[in-house]
């Protein structure tokens, strides 16, 4: 190999001065004698000093604090957990349903210590959709199969004319767990946000009495917290909860959707 | 066809405290870099939200000891890729290849630029410059300034390392001809 390709070869490790010896004497020896390969080296330099000049986007604070509130409540599937102490696997084990228990009887009876108590269970429920690890099959391409999958599994037909679009596009169906009730799962995609509309038994949870966003038919009451943004509405006995990390606007014409008559 | 689901576990565990920690500390970095691939903040902040995602279901797969921050750029850039297909793009247009090819062997060392011209470069050039390049090229420069190393770069974008280096330096002259056309 002459000296000019080893030059051309090595371009980047001589710019940044990761030529180690004796390489780094010979190529300095072959640059004092050849114009050619010195401007190499010098165009590389040039070009290395005008992308030192790249913007460096920051990390929008609004995406830090999705992040965070999905790090710290996101159900994480791993072969790498390391064992629990004996008390904490305890724990582990009455804890939540203590809490599942204790929370029933919050929602059912009506807050007592959270403000928006069904937002944050929606929240909870968005998040298994988001972090199970196999949430939704997705085989087919319409409502119309959807709803017949539900038959047998719930003890209440959800109600749901939309049957997704090109802006939000249906990707499947599950069976959830709302507070103390079955609840049907549709979920759609914006771009790519996910949404879970949970459709659920209305009687006997304490919905917010106030309601501050028109969706076409009923009204619904919207609330973002933990980055996502959450819309509740009931029509006639059934109760829909729906979540995602979309702009509250999308959010709220994909409701407009979901609700029309 | 049909639909089908499975269960969902109901009582949502929490991940590891210190691995959630050690993704939270490389957000910036893979911010930054999702900004360049999607070369739009809205579809960036998505893709950073799915890779992160990503990242916390393969939580199992990752080998304690090995480059956490190569893991993660290498799952943002899969999960890109990914929507990209999904979208039905090619990674590469034709006239991207036509363009990586014609600067394959010696040509790409002749492509000059005036070094005093390129020193005038303000940093909204070198974006356009930068966007103006294919997914790959443009990736494996960011890479690069990422302080990677080739091994790491080709692990990655899943190529050999030798790949890597004659990418990196296609990429680095297609710039070079970017900023060129731009300074005209």
């Amino acid at each position: 190999m002459s000296d000019c390709q080893r030059t051309r070869d090595q371009l980047l490790d001589v710019v940044r001065g990761r030529l180690a010896e004796p390489q780094r004497t010979q190529m300095t020896a072959h640059l004092q004698t050849c114009a050619d390969c010195r401007r190499l080296v010098e165009r590389e330099r040039a070009l290395e000093r005008a992308l030192e000049l790249r913007p460096r986007f920051p990390l929008p604070e609004r995406l830090r604090e999705t992040l965070t509130a999905t790090m710290t409540g996101a159900k994480v599937e791993s072969g790498t957990r390391r064992p629990r102490p004996r008390l904490a696997r305890w724990a582990a084990v009455v804890v939540p349903s203590l809490a599942a228990a204790l929370l029933a009887v919050m929602l059912v009876r009506g807050p007592a210590g959270s403000r928006q108590p069904l937002v944050d269970e929606a929240i909870n429920d968005h998040l298994r959709v988001l972090y199970a690890q196999h949430p939704i099959e997705i085989e087919s391409g319409g409502i119309h199969q959807v709803k017949p999958w539900f038959a047998g599994k719930l003890d209440f037909a959800p109600v749901l004319q939309f049957s997704g679009d090109e802006e939000f596009p249906l990707q499947g169906g599950a069976i959830a767990v709302f507070v103390d009730r079955k609840a049907a799962t549709f979920v759609f995609k914006h771009r790519l946000h996910l949404a879970s509309l949970f459709v659920f038994r209305g009687q006997d949870l304490s919905f917010p009495s106030r309601t501050d966003r028109p969706i076409g038919g009923p009204s619904a009451t919207s609330a973002a917290s933990r980055g996502f943004n959450v819309l509740l509405w009931r029509d006639h006995d059934l109760g829909y909860a729906l979540v995602s990390d979309m702009d509250p606007n999308s959010l709220a014409r994909l409701a407009e959707k979901l609700a029309a008559p | 066809m049909h639909w089908y689901a499975q269960g969902m576990p109901r009582e949502p565990s929490r991940s590891e405290p210190p691995f959630a920690a050690l993704l939270l500390e490389q957000a910036s970095a893979l911010y930054n870099f999702a900004r360049y691939l999607c070369r739009d903040p809205a579809e960036a902040e998505d893709l950073v939200q799915d890779a992160f995602a990503r990242a916390l279901n393969a939580q199992g797969s990752f080998v304690i000891g090995s480059n956490l921050r190569a893991w993660l750029f290498r799952i943002l850039r899969n999960t890109f890729l990914d929507a990209k297909r999904r979208q039905r793009k090619q990674p590469l247009s034709d006239h991207e290849q036509d363009e990586l090819e014609a600067t394959s062997g010696d040509a790409w060392l002749r492509g000059d630029i005036e070094i005093d011209r390129l020193r005038a470069f303000v940093a909204r050039d070198i974006e356009a410059a930068l966007n103006r390049l294919s997914d790959d090229a443009r990736a494996v420069i960011l890479l690069d300034l990422e302080g990677f190393t080739e091994t790491e770069i080709a692990n990655v974008m899943d190529t050999a390392v030798g790949t890597v280096k004659s990418r990196l330096a296609r990429a680095r002259a297609l710039l070079r001809l970017e900023l060129k056309e731009y300074a005209k």
